[in-house]
C-alpha cells in the first residue's frame, strides 16, 4: 500500500465534471423505460372542501388514456394511504376532503404526456366549501380545522402526545424554559419587544419532482423506484410500510439529482408514482412541472414575537421568543423544524433566562418542510434584526453589542448544552476585520445614502440519526465507495471519495462512489441539514479504515509488507491471481440526549454550524430602491475537505437566501397561489448577485472526520438581517417582514417624513 | 386533420429522419431519440435548461416546435468535434462552474454563442448573453470565472492554430 | 399541448387564406406563428387550443427584411427576428434607442426566434417594443383579406391583450420615421429581479429646438392596458426649458393623468410615486445629454 498525496483539504474537480459539461449526467426527470405510461395529475381548485363528486368520464374517454385514478381507487390498493416523516397525514390522492389549492385529486396515465396532460384538463371535482385558515397564528385558535384528527407517525418521542388529538392545527408545541424569566425582565433596565414576519417561499430545484416506479416480475409485489431522492432508505421504508410489504420489497435507485435543498426529502413524488405502477401493472412515470413544485413543498412563512431584558450597558439577561410556523396542509418535516430549530431561537448569546414557544401550525396551504437552513433563516432573520434594533435605541454599535453578548467557548446554549468547536467569536471577529467595521464608513451624497449592517446566526446538527458505507476493495487496487448519500449538487461524491483516498492512499481515479441503491447500498437517514460531511464522512472513513485494517492483517497473513507492497501483489499472493475482495464496513451514531420537560439538554446535537453576512447597500432616498453593493459571508465548516467546493456552497446558499430576502414570495389569493412560474416568482439571475466575498474561517471540529463539518447552510444564515440593518443604517428604515422591497422601504421614508403614503 | 408528419434534419452532424406529431417541440423529439442534455424545466423560456442550437442560434427547445427543425442543422450538448472536450466545457471544469449540473449545458452552450460572436467578452457581454440562464445551486460567480477563462483558452488555441 | 395542424405556406396570401371566416375551420380556430415564443406559453397552459397553426417561416422572405428608408427612417420587415433588429447596423444608425432596448428584452434565444410582428401583436401590454414605437410615431402595415392598411402603432392596441387587428389580418411591417434630431429614451423599471417584466415602462421622446422643448413625447406601459400616451405632461413641458419646476410640473401630470394598476411588482400608489421621479429623471438625462 503506497500513499498517494494526501487528498483530504484539496480543491479537486467533481468526479462527474465530465458527465456534466458534457449532458450525460443521469436524472430521474430526464429518464425512460420501455412501456412507460405517464402519470398526469389534476389538482383541487378550492383550498378547503369536502369532496362531492369527482367526474372523471371525459378524461377516461379521451383516446390514449390508459386510466384514470382517485383516492377511492387508491384505496382498494393501500387500505390506509397515507404518509408522512411526523404525521401519517398526507393522502396519495385527496379522500374525502382537500386540504390546499392544488392537491392532487386524480391522476390520468396515458403513454402520450400531451394525452396524459390533456385528459388531466378534463377532471372536474365538486365540493362543498369549507371555511380555511391561512395564517399561522390565526390557525392556533381558527374554528377551520384542517385535520380533524392528528396522526402521529410514531416515529418522534414529542408527538406521540399528539395521538388522536382532535380540533386543533397545532402539529408540536416545543417549550424551553431556562432561568427566572420573570424576574430578569423586572430587573432589567429596558426591555424591548418586537414582531417579524416571514413569508412561504420554495426551493424551486430546477430538475423538478421525478418518479420512474417499475413493478417487478411476475409476483406483482415488489417496485423498483428510480427516484430524484434524498433520502431513499426513507422512500423505501415509507412505500414497504404503505403495501405492507417488508423492506426488501422495495428497491430506490437515485442518479443524480437537479438541486434538492430540502424539497426532495421523504415521500414526494414517489408513493403516487408506486401506487399508479401496482394498479396499472406498467412501469409509471411521475414527474411534476415547474409549476406543480409549487403544491408539492414549500418553506414555512413565519410570526417571530421576540421579547428582551437589557441592561444600559447591552448586556441582554431576559429572552422570551414565541414562534408560529405556518406548516400549510400537511406536516412534513415541519414539527422537526420547530423543536430543533426552535430551540435556537434565542440566537447566539449567553442569556441567562430564556422561554421559548414553538408552535407547527397546521393552514391550509401548500404543505412546508425542510428548505437550506431547516428554519434557522426564519429565526436569525428575528433575532438579529431584534439585535440591531436594541443596538440602536441604546446607542450602541452593532459589533459592540454582539460582542458583549456573543456567546464563547464551553458556555451554556439555551438548552443547557455547552458550546464546543463553535467559532462564533472568530466568525464575529473576521466579519467585523473584512468589513472594516471600526473604520469610518462613507454614508453617501445626495439622493443616494449608504448603510450597512452584520448578522451572525448558528444551528445545531441532526440527532438521532445513522449512516452507514462500505468500502469494496478490489484485488486490482481499486476500490468502489457503497453509501446512500445523494449528491444533489453540493459535492458528496466527491468529498467522500476524497476521505477514502485520504485513508486508502488510493488516487481518487481508481475510487467510483457507487450511486444510492437500496438494494446494494447501505441505509442512510437522508441527504439534508447539512449532515452528511460529518455523519456520513465518519461512516465512510470508517469503513475505509476497515477495509484498511483488512488489509493490513492480509498482507501479514501472507508475510508482505502493506506499507512497501503494492496492493495487487497482496491479492495475488493470497489468492494465486488477481482475485478477492476486501470490504469494509463503517457506520456512525452520534451520541445525544432528548430534551427533558424544559427543553433542557447536555447534548443537543453533535456540531453547531456559524454563518454571519455582512451587507453595503446603497438606498435611492425617492424611490426606496436598493443596491446591495457588498455581500460579506464567513462561516465555520471546521476544515475544509474540499475548499472550492466549500466555496460555491457559501455563495450558493448567499445567493439562495438573498433571492428569499429581496425577490421570492409566493402570492396567494384564497389559498391559490397566482404566481406559480418562473415568469412570476422570481429566482436570482446572474444580473442579481452582488460583489460577494466568502470566507471558511480558520477551525477544525475536533468530533468531526478530518476535522470537517456541514457547510450547505451556513451560508443563508445572515443574510437578510443584514441587509435589512444596513438599510436602517442608511435612512433609518427598520423593515420587519420579508421580503425587502423597494416598496418598503419607500413607505417607511415617507412614514418617517409624517406624510405615509395613501392607497387610494 | 394531419396532426403528424415527418421531419428530415441534420442532428448533431448526422442525417436523420423523424416521425413527429406537429404539437411536439423540439426538446421531446430529442428525447426520443436519447439526447437528454437539453431538458425542460422551466417551461416557458426563462431558464436555458433546454437549449439547443438550430442552424447555428440558440432556441429554447422547449418553446420551438419540432416541426420547425425540418431542413435545419441542429445541435445539442451532446455533439462533440473529436470526442473532446472544448475549451468552454474545460473552462466550466476547471472553475468548478456548476454544482447539481441540471442547467450546465445551457450554460455551456450559451457561453459558446457567446464567444462566437464576444471573442473578448466584458462582463456586461457575458451578461447580456447568460442573464437568461438561470442557475438555482447559484454558481453565477464560477460561471463568469469560466467564460473568462474558456475565452483565454480560446485565444491559446487561436495562436497554436496559426 | 392539444393536437393541431400545422401549415406551412409559401406566401403571405396563402397564409391569410387559411386563417378566419374564409378558412371554414370555426372561429379562433387558427393563428399564424412565427416564432412562436409568447404562442407556445398559451398553448402549453392549455389557454389557447388551435385547430390549426399557419406558420409564416416560409412566406417570402422579404418579410423579414431590414432597411432604412431614403428620409433615413426604417422599414423592418414583420418577420425580422428580434435578435435581427437587436444586431441591425441601420437600426443602430438610425434609431439607437431600439438597439438598447432589445439587449434586456427577454432573453438571448427568445430573440433569436421571436419576431417583430409577433411581438406587436400579441398586445402584451408589459413588452418594451410597443410603447417605444409608440412613442417614436411608428406606424404598421397590414394585409388581410379585405387588403392593405396602416396605423398607428399607438392605435394598435385596444386593450388589455387586445388588438385592432382582424383575426386573419396580419402586420407585414414596421415604418419607423425618421428620429431627425428626436432624443429618445425608454427607461424599463422592475422592481424584483434584474430580468423581470417591468414595473413600470417610460418612453419619452423629445424634439429641442434652440434650447427650448419643441416637442414631447411620453407613454407609460407596462402598469396600464395599452401603452398610454401622457398628453397634459407633454402639453406642459412644449415650449419650456426643463427648469426644475417644470419637471415637478410634468411628473405631477404624468401622476394625476393615468390610472396605474398595482400588482405584485407594486401597488397602484407606489407606481405613481415612480412615475413621478423617473419621468423627471428620465427627462433630465435626456436634457442633460445636450
Amino acid at each position: 500500500m503506497t500513499l498517494s498525496t494526501a487528498a483530504v483539504g484539496r480543491s479537486i474537480p467533481r468526479l462527474e465534471a465530465r458527465a456534466k459539461v458534457t449532458g450525460r449526467a443521469e436524472y430521474v426527470h430526464n429518464m425512460s423505460v420501455p412501456g412507460m405510461l405517464i402519470a398526469k395529475v389534476a389538482r383541487s381548485n378550492v383550498a378547503h372542501g369536502r369532496i362531492r363528486n369527482i367526474d372523471v368520464a371525459a378524461a377516461r374517454a379521451l383516446p390514449g388514456v390508459f386510466a384514470v385514478y382517485t383516492g377511492e381507487d387508491i384505496r382498494k390498493l393501500i387500505a390506509e394511504p397515507y404518509y408522512g416523516p411526523a404525521f401519517h397525514d398526507q393522502p396519495i390522492l385527496a379522500i374525502d376532503k382537500v386540504r390546499y389549492a392544488g392537491e392532487p385529486v386524480a391522476v390520468v396515465l396515458a403513454a402520450d404526456a400531451h394525452v396524459a396532460e390533456n385528459a388531466a384538463r378534463l377532471i372536474e371535482a365538486q365540493y362543498e366549501a369549507l371555511p380555511a385558515v391561512y395564517d399561522e397564528v390565526e390557525a392556533m385558535t381558527s374554528k377551520a380545522v384542517v385535520h380533524e384528527v392528528l396522526k402521529p407517525a410514531g416515529t418522534f418521542a414529542d408527538l406521540k402526545h399528539l395521538k388522536d388529538k382532535r380540533d386543533t392545527n397545532v402539529a408540536l408545541d416545543f417549550h424551553l424554559r431556562r432561568g427566572d424569566l420573570g424576574r430578569a425582565f423586572a430587573a432589567a433596565d429596558h426591555v424591548f419587544e418586537h414582531t417579524f414576519r416571514t413569508q412561504q417561499v420554495l426551493h424551486l430545484p430546477l430538475e423538478p419532482f421525478a418518479t420512474v416506479a417499475i413493478v417487478n416480475g411476475a409476483g406483482d409485489d415488489s417496485l423498483t423506484l428510480h427516484s430524484s431522492t434524498q433520502s431513499p432508505s426513507f422512500v423505501r421504508t415509507e412505500i414497504a410500510r404503505l403495501f405492507g410489504w417488508t423492506d426488501n420489497k422495495v428497491r430506490v435507485k437515485v442518479p443524480y439529482l437537479g438541486g434538492g435543498f430540502g424539497a426532495k426529502v421523504y415521500v414526494k413524488s414517489e408513493a403516487l408514482a408506486a401506487a399508479c405502477a401496482m394498479l396499472a401493472k406498467r412501469p409509471v412515470k411521475f414527474a411534476t412541472t415547474m409549476e406543480e413544485q409549487f403544491y408539492m413543498i414549500t418553506k414555512h412563512a413565519t410570526t417571530l414575537r421576540i421579547k428582551s431584558g437589557v441592561m444600559q450597558d447591552g448586556k441582554i439577561t431576559a429572552r422570551e421568543c414565541e414562534v408560529w410556523w405556518n406548516g400549510g396542509a400537511y406536516a412534513d418535516i415541519g414539527p422537526r423544524v420547530t423543536q430543533k430549530s426552535g430551540f435556537t431561537a434565542p440566537g447566539p448569546y449567553d442569556i441567562d433566562n430564556v422561554h421559548i414557544d414553538s408552535y407547527a401550525l397546521y393552514t391550509n396551504l401548500p404543505a412546508a418542510g425542510a428548505l437550506r437552513g431547516f428554519g434557522i433563516p426564519q429565526l436569525v432573520w428575528a433575532y438579529e434584526s431584534h439585535t440591531d434594533m436594541i443596538a440602536r435605541e441604546l446607542k450602541i454599535d452593532p459589533l459592540t453589542i454582539r460582542r458583549k453578548n456573543i456567546l464563547r467557548e464551553g458556555w451554556p446554549q439555551a438548552t443547557g448544552t455547552l458550546m464546543r468547536d463553535a467559532a462564533l467569536e472568530k466568525v464575529l471577529e473576521r466579519l467585523a476585520q473584512r468589513m472594516q467595521w471600526e473604520k469610518p464608513f462613507q454614508r453617501g451624497s445626495g439622493t443616494i445614502k449608504r448603510g450597512r449592517g452584520m448578522a451572525i446566526g448558528f444551528k445545531a446538527s441532526i440527532s438521532p440519526t445513522t449512516s452507514m458505507a462500505i468500502v469494496n476493495l478490489s484485488a486490482d487496487g481499486s476500490c468502489a465507495l457503497y453509501s446512500s448519500t445523494v449528491d444533489m449538487g453540493q459535492g458528496s461524491d466527491t468529498i467522500m471519495a476524497q476521505m477514502v483516498s485520504e485513508v486508502m492512499g488510493i488516487p481518487i481515479e481508481k475510487i467510483t462512489v457507487v450511486h444510492p441503491d437500496t438494494d446494494v447500498t447501505p441505509y442512510d437517514m437522508a441527504t439534508l441539514g447539512s449532515r452528511s460531511t460529518f455523519h456520513m464522512g465518519h461512516a465512510v472513513k470508517n469503513a475505509a479504515e476497515d477495509a484498511r485494517d483488512k488489509l493490513l492483517t492480509l498482507a501479514s497473513e501472507v508475510g508482505l509488507s502493506a506499507e512497501t507492497t503494492p496492493i495487487p501483489d497482496i491479492f495475488k499472493k493470497k489468492y494465486g491471481m488477481l482475485a478477492g475482495n476486501i470490504v469494509g464496513v463503517g457506520s456512525f451514531v452520534p451520541s445525544y440526549q432528548s430534551p427533558d420537560a424544559r427543553g433542557q439538554t447536555e447534548n443537543a446535537t453533535p456540531f453547531w454550524m456559524i454563518g454571519a453576512t455582512g451587507a453595503e447597500v446603497e438606498v435611492d432616498t425617492e424611490t426606496g430602491e436598493f443596491k446591495v453593493t457588498r455581500l460579506v459571508n464567513l462561516v465555520d465548516v471546521g476544515k475544509s475537505i474540499n475548499p472550492a467546493i466549500v466555496e460555491t456552497q457559501i455563495s450558493g446558499a448567499t445567493v439562495m437566501q438573498l433571492g428569499f430576502t429581496l425577490q421570492e414570495q409566493m402570492n396567494f389569493s384564497d389559498g391559490h397561489v397566482t404566481n406559480a412560474s418562473l415568469a412570476d416568482y422570481k429566482i436570482p439571475g446572474m444580473r442579481d448577485i452582488p460583489p460577494m466575498e466568502n470566507e471558511a474561517v480558520d477551525a477544525e471540529q475536533k468530533s468531526g472526520p478530518f476535522g470537517a463539518k456541514g457547510v450547505g447552510e451556513s451560508g443563508t444564515f445572515g443574510v437578510s438581517p443584514a441587509v435589512a440593518n444596513a438599510i436602517d443604517d442608511a435612512v433609518g428604515v427598520r423593515l420587519t417582514s420579508l421580503p425587502l422591497t423597494a416598496e418598503a422601504v419607500y413607505r417607511g421614508l415617507r412614514e418617517k417624513a409624517g406624510k405615509p403614503l395613501k392607497d387610494s | 386533420m394531419n396532426i403528424t408528419r415527418t421531419i428530415n434534419f441534420t442532428l448533431n452532424g448526422e442525417p436523420v429522419t423523424a416521425q413527429i406529431a406537429t404539437h411536439q417541440n423540439l426538446v421531446e423529439v430529442l428525447h426520443e431519440r436519447g439526447l437528454t442534455g437539453a431538458r425542460e424545466s422551466c417551461a416557458q423560456g426563462l431558464c436555458g435548461c433546454c437549449t439547443v442550437l438550430v442552424n447555428g442560434a440558440a432556441v429554447s427547445g422547449c418553446l420551438y416546435l419540432a416541426a420547425f427543425a425540418d431542413g435545419a442543422e441542429v445541435r445539442t450538448i451532446e455533439h462533440s468535434e473529436n470526442g473532446e472536450l472544448d475549451a468552454v466545457q474545460a473552462a466550466f471544469i476547471e472553475t468548478g462552474a456548476f454544482q447539481c449540473g441540471y442547467c450546465t449545458p445551457g450554460m455551456v452552450l450559451m457561453t459558446r454563442q457567446l464567444l462566437d460572436a464576444h471573442a473578448e467578452p466584458s462582463e456586461d457581454e457575458i451578461k447580456h448573453y447568460l442573464s437568461g440562464n438561470l442557475c438555482r445551486c447559484a454558481a453565477y460567480p464560477e460561471i463568469i470565472k469560466a467564460v473568462k477563462l474558456a475565452a483565454a483558452k480560446r485565444k491559446i488555441e487561436r495562436k497554436g492554430a496559426k | 399541448m392539444t393536437p393541431f395542424e400545422l401549415a406551412e405556406p409559401t406566401s403571405l396570401a396563402e397564409a391569410i387564406a387559411l386563417m378566419g371566416e374564409g378558412a371554414g375551420i370555426g372561429d379562433n380556430a387558427a393563428r399564424a406563428i412565427a416564432g412562436g415564443t409568447a404562442l407556445m406559453l398559451m398553448m402549453k397552459a392549455g389557454v389557447f387550443q388551435p385547430k390549426r397553426l399557419v406558420s409564416l417561416r416560409r412566406v417570402e422572405p422579404r418579410y423579414a427584411e431590414i432597411a432604412a428608408t431614403p428620409e433615413g427612417g426604417l422599414r423592418i420587415g414583420a418577420l425580422a427576428t428580434l435578435t435581427a433588429l437587436e444586431r441591425s447596423a441601420v437600426v443602430k444608425q438610425a434609431a439607437p434607442v431600439i438597439t438598447q432596448t432589445l439587449k434586456t428584452l427577454s432573453n438571448v434565444r427568445v430573440r433569436n426566434v421571436a419576431t417583430v410582428g409577433g411581438a406587436l401583436a400579441h398586445g402584451d401590454p408589459h413588452m418594451d417594443l410597443p410603447p417605444l414605437l409608440t412613442a417614436l410615431g411608428a406606424q404598421v402595415r397590414t394585409v388581410s383579406p379585405k387588403g392593405e392598411r396602416t396605423l398607428a402603432v399607438g392605435e394598435l392596441y385596444t386593450g388589455y391583450y387586445e388588438t385592432a387587428l382582424a383575426e386573419n389580418e396580419l402586420i407585414t411591417e414596421v415604418l419607423v420615421p425618421p428620429l431627425a434630431g428626436l432624443r429618445v429614451a425608454y427607461k424599463k423599471i422592475t422592481t424584483r429581479a434584474a430580468d423581470d417584466w417591468p414595473t413600470l415602462g417610460l418612453t419619452v421622446a423629445l424634439q429641442l429646438n434652440g434650447g427650448v422643448v419643441a416637442d414631447a413625447r411620453l407613454v407609460v406601459s407596462a402598469a396600464t392596458n395599452t401603452p398610454t400616451r401622457l398628453a397634459a405632461a407633454e402639453k406642459i413641458l412644449r415650449g419650456t426649458t426643463l427648469d426644475t419646476a417644470t419637471l415637478a410640473r410634468c411628473g405631477d401630470a404624468a401622476v394625476s393623468e393615468v390610472e396605474l394598476a398595482g400588482d405584485a411588482h407594486g401597488s397602484s400608489a407606489y407606481k405613481r410615486e415612480l412615475l413621478r421621479v423617473y419621468t423627471q429623471r428620465v427627462l433630465r438625462e435626456i436634457w442633460g445629454k445636450s
